[in-house]
């Protein structure tokens, strides 16, 4: 569904957001008084403003509406999605407005703001701010849009008010700044009582009670909504077994949070040991785009050869390189080396204007004298570099 | 953060330093081969280039500074080369080589069991230990981000390097 495709999409602007949003989560602010639907849908999509509605109507009350006629407009890179009556799709237009209200210096956020991490949502980008306004604490991979579903129900938390005032806007305190308000509204989505959203807002250190509440919660919602979502479900784990390495305590940022799969092993070892190779994965991804012509191997093992032919061939054009370089020191001249170094930095690697020095006849005749009897030692380097060499056949043949 | 040293234009990038040094060790080596081209021996060719090369590699590992694993083992070997070569095999004979090549298998045979509880591309990995200065005492992990940080600076002189031979070649 919508999730899904959703999902894909972001996958790409996680991997840069989901350590910013790990670093500012919304450990209290979780709530949940939106209702379940319609969070976990909307949330679903974190790099896209316009979502298409999705049954959204409970979740726009009239308390959003007050909202959005705090914010100013101006502010909010979307800000086009807001608007008073509609919040298609809306959940960021609310993120949005959050962080207006949060640089205007509005009073209901300032109440809202929770633990100093959310300082960072106004900084941030909106799928930073999402990821972490409504990340469960402990969320490495807020690519994982499982995370907002979770904290999208827990983002009117009228406990929020306990945050400390910060910076950063989390549309979470705003929520739960307009909710106590609006609680009387019968429109109100929020199926949660007020009372355990409370509790979410409260410490991270009382959060691994409340949060298996809510976990459990969500895992109901999500197994009805979404069921085929998967990064959903990354958000809902076993939490029961889980607890040492599980992020219930230390909201401090040293740590990597991380959550389990469902249906995956979620003892310390196999958590530790993902971690592991999520960061061999990235780093092989980096690799991939140094080396050329790697965009399509998938595999390791064909990658680890790929890498290492390259580094050879490297190494043996610096050894090719220096050779040449050693036939041409004779020529070389201090006043010319200015004028080179220049020339080094402004240029890649093309061909210089300079003028030529008279002395390097020599050296070249010589260069070539010497090259060509080691010109068949030398490796051929043709799938990555052969214009230097080729440029020496061509000298030799004279 | 490795970006603005990549930039050209920067005066203190990584291409801008490593070309200050290189071109002074270009220099120096110049200086105490005072002999002509013509008088030169294929040996003592060889001999210039590999001091060229070795220049090189030093020059780029200085550039780097030694924030990196492999630029400090690039210079630990620099510095060292000469007291390694002469400790190794100075005054080995034959049954200390022996040794040493026991000693090397029975270390390679619980690097095995190491790798088997490890993952299991750590195998391939051994070659790239090897190919990367430095690389002998590294996970993994750290491996192929040592790696990826060699080849960005492994094509930067390559870079430099051609530059000054196209510059003085013409």
């Amino acid at each position: 569904m919508n999730n899904s495709g959703g999902s894909g999409g972001d996958d790409m602007g996680f991997p840069d957001g989901g350590n910013s949003a790990a670093n500012c989560p919304s450990s209290g602010m979780i709530a949940n008084s939106i209702s379940e639907e319609v969070p976990m849908m909307a949330m679903s999509s974190m790099s896209t403003l316009e979502r298409p509605p999705i049954s959204v109507d409970p979740f726009f009350t009239s308390g959003w509406d007050t909202l959005a006629s705090l914010s100013h407009n101006e502010n909010y890179g979307s800000s086009s999605l807001v608007s008073h009556g509609n919040f298609v799709g809306s959940s960021y237009p609310v993120l949005m407005d959050n962080q207006g209200f949060g640089r205007n210096g509005s009073t209901q956020l300032a109440q809202c703001l929770s633990d100093p991490r959310l300082q960072y949502i106004g900084s941030g980008s909106i799928s930073e701010m999402v990821g972490g306004s409504f990340g469960l604490p402990e969320l490495n991979h807020l690519a994982n849009h499982g995370s907002l579903p979770n904290s999208a129900s827990n983002i009117n938390s009228s406990g929020c008010e306990r945050n400390s005032e910060k910076g950063a806007q989390s549309c979470e305190c705003q929520n739960s700044g307009e909710e106590p308000d609006g609680s009387s509204a019968g429109d109100r989505r929020r199926k949660r009582s007020p009372d355990p959203s409370s509790q979410y807002c409260s410490n991270k250190n009382n959060e691994g009670d409340n949060s298996d509440v809510l976990r459990l919660q969500n895992e109901k919602k999500q197994k009805i909504e979404q069921p085929e979502s998967a990064d959903f479900s990354k958000h809902n784990t076993k939490q029961s077994k889980d607890d040492s390495s599980n992020d219930g305590e230390a909201p401090k940022e040293n740590y990597i949070h991380m959550r389990a799969r469902r249906g995956q092993a979620t003892n310390s070892h196999s958590l530790a040991e993902r971690v592991r190779r999520e960061k061999i994965s990235e780093r092989m991804r980096m690799l991939q785009e140094l080396v050329p012509g790697c965009n399509k191997i998938t595999g390791k093992a064909v990658m680890l050869d790929e890498i290492i032919n390259y580094v050879q061939s490297l190494q043996q054009q610096v050894e090719f390189l220096s050779m040449k370089l050693s036939t041409l020191i004779p020529g070389m001249s201090i006043d010319l080396e200015k004028a080179l170094s220049k020339e080094a930095h402004s240029r890649g690697g093309g061909a210089t204007n300079l003028a030529l020095n008279p002395g390097m006849g020599l050296p070249h005749l010589y260069a070539q004298g010497v090259l060509k009897g080691t010109l068949p030692i030398m490796p051929s380097t043709d799938q990555y570099r052969p214009l230097s060499f080729t440029g020496w056949r061509a000298s030799s043949s004279l | 953060m490795k970006n603005p040293q990549r930039s050209p234009t920067n005066p203190g990038s990584l291409r801008s330093r490593f070309t200050q040094v290189f071109l002074q060790s270009l220099l120096r080596i110049r200086k105490h081969n005072p002999t002509s081209s013509s008088s030169s021996s294929h040996g003592e060719f060889l001999k210039r280039c590999r001091r060229v090369k070795v220049a090189a590699y030093v020059s780029m590992a200085r550039a780097v500074g030694t924030r990196r694993a492999w630029s400090r083992a690039t210079l630990w070997r620099a510095r060292n080369g000469e007291r390694q070569r002469n400790l190794l095999y100075g005054r080995c004979s034959k049954s200390n080589s022996r040794e040493r090549s026991l000693g090397k298998r029975k270390r390679k045979k619980k690097k095995k069991k190491k790798r088997d509880n490890e993952e299991h591309s750590f195998g391939h990995a051994k070659k790239l230990q090897k190919l990367v200065p430095g690389g002998e005492a590294m996970d993994f992990c750290c491996l192929l981000d040592e790696t990826a940080h060699y080849i960005k600076c492994l094509i930067t002189q390559v870079k430099v390097m051609r530059s000054i031979a196209d510059f003085y070649s013409l």
